[in-house]
């Protein structure tokens, strides 16, 4: 299953997620984290959820996480990839109350509540995507 | 909401369809014109008694401004144009309902009309994606449509609660039973497990068989009062609740369990304001976009225990469940389909799939894990 099969739609960034984007092209897996209140968030936006505050900073967490769920993707939904491909769906370690998407790196299929730790894939100069693989 | 100021103040006083089929060769506009005029003359209305008109869209299909002047109708007192999908659609009666039990308008028609199959591809195959931030999260990892968004839940739902692809398969089997007795239905032929078992992988866990049918057609229901409705041509359906909620998202701090869906939220809101509980739901069209959003639904609207919904939806013996074949089988109108059959049933011209004696019918959308909103109702025999 090729992970580089579904790499045909480029993210559409917005205002708002810009700079994380940016942070995933410089190898950083990060949140943000409300400075009032501490809550971190994922996607990035100006307000915390829960104090409705806009102060915040980014912060690194570990590029690692656990698989939530999981799925094998046959219907060829995008033009040209005929290949079965896995998408993770992943609570990261330093944040596990959000989620974040990627395809799987691994001999075998993953499997609910399994280790993983996150690969930073190079696309081109401009864009840099997240996968997942197993941890040892 | 003053709750007892709203239940059963207002009717489904009609109902029509046009053909469901894989390609109508016509125009949605087309579709929602001809669905309209035969709920109007299912209830012996015409155009003329048209205030208001209302539907759901996601820039795929003609629009209340466009289909009322095409109907004639002109100035509509009120009328909606609901950006959305399946979570919205029963939202979309609901509103009209409190416009009708609000004075703002009499008479409207609610619709949906699409070609799913032949222009505009709901399961996500050729066509552009949704707009929402949480897309370029998701997209550039081939994750772009809705049978693996759902498939996704599905395999937490499994994992967590032992489901399995047989309790998804025996449902769908049922519900293909159910359409061989509803001559509308797209989907006739009987199948076996074992036909659901060998069907095509879509993603995993989903195969074919899991996945509603892409279809083209249009629905429509004539909604006005409930005095109104008892001086008009077929038995009132009383509208005794219309809910609305929301759910988890990637933007409230992530969903903290996958498994549970906005109906949890919703279902006491809606049974408060009926004044019922689930015991009392004689029949229920639940959104099956998918067979898992049967499962976890029956579980969120508290007819089976949380985690119990596979082997219930799979043994039959509880509600009756998508009497006309569901998305899955009968075809996919985006929602209006499923009350539409509830009123049939509640009016008891449900023919060969006629629900013995029932009085009280629960119909729901999408039950909010794309969006996360979902909307239901609970309709009563007048
Ligand atoms: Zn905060």
């Amino acid at each position: 299953m090729s992970a580089e099969a579904t790499r045909r739609i480029r993210p559409v960034t917005d205002r708002d997620s810009a700079a994380w984007w940016e942070r995933v092209r410089a190898g950083e897996l990060t949140v943000q984290r409300c400075d009032s209140c501490g809550t971190r968030r994922f996607p990035a936006r100006a307000y915390c959820h829960r104090c409705r505050t806009a102060g915040w900073s980014w912060e690194a967490v570990e590029p690692a996480g656990r698989i939530e769920s999981w799925i094998v993707s046959h219907q060829p939904f995008l033009p040209g990839v005929r290949e079965p491909y896995v998408v993770v769906m992943v609570r990261p370690a330093g944040a596990p109350e959000c989620v974040m998407y990627g395809n799987w790196r691994g001999a075998e299929p993953p499997h609910t509540g399994q280790r993983a730790e996150a690969v930073f894939v190079r696309v081109d100069d401009e864009l840099t995507l997240i996968d997942w693989r197993p941890a040892d | 909401m003053r709750v007892a100021g709203f239940r059963d103040r207002t009717a489904v006083a009609g109902v029509g369809y046009t053909r469901f089929s894989k390609n109508s060769g016509v125009s949605t506009l087309t579709l929602a014109c001809e669905a309209i005029l035969a709920a109007l003359e299912d209830a012996g209305l015409t155009a003329d008694d048209v205030d208001g008109l209302a539907t759901h869209r996601v820039g795929d299909s003609a629009a209340p401004s466009v289909v009322g002047p095409a109907l004639g109708v002109h100035r509509p007192s009120w009328h909606l144009d609901q950006f959305g999908g399946g979570s919205v659609s029963h939202a979309v009666i609901g509103q009209a309902a409190l416009a009708v039990a609000a004075g703002v308008a009499e008479t409207v028609v609610c619709y949906r009309a699409i070609n799913a199959r032949s222009e505009f591809r709901m399961g996500g195959t050729g066509r552009g994606l949704p707009v929402s931030p949480e897309v370029q999260y998701q997209a550039p990892y081939g994750y772009v449509a809705p049978p693996q968004q759902y498939a996704m839940f599905a395999r937490a739902h499994m994992a967590k609660y032992g489901t399995k692809e047989e309790h998804f398969g025996q449902l769908a089997v049922r519900q293909r039973a159910s359409a061989a007795k509803n001559p509308r239905a797209l989907m006739r032929t009987p199948i076996t497990l074992d036909d659901y078992l060998a069907s095509r992988w879509i993603a995993e866990p989903f195969r074919l068989l899991d996945c509603c049918l892409e279809t083209d057609g249009a629905c429509a229901l004539v909604i006005t009062t409930a005095e109104r409705a008892r001086d008009l041509r077929r038995p009132p359906v009383l509208i005794s609740a219309a809910a609305w909620g929301g759910g988890d998202s990637f933007l409230s701090g992530g969903p903290s369990d996958v498994t549970t869906t906005a109906a949890a939220e919703l279902a006491p809101r809606l049974y408060r304001q009926a004044g019922i509980g689930p015991a009392e739901i004689d029949v229920a069209e639940v959104y099956d976009c998918f067979t898992y959003s049967v499962v976890v639904q029956l579980e969120d609207y508290g007819f089976c225990a949380k985690g119990e919904g596979g082997p219930y939806a799979a043994s039959g013996e509880g509600v009756p469940v998508n009497t006309h074949g569901g998305f899955l089988s009968e075809g996919y109108v985006h929602g209006v389909n499923h009350v539409a059959e509830a009123v049939s049933q509640l009016r008891g011209d449900a023919g060969d799939r006629q629900v013995d004696g029932a009085e009280v019918a629960l119909s729901t959308a999408q039950p909010g894990y794309i969006l996360p909103a979902t909307s239901a109702l609970v309709l009563r025999k007048g």
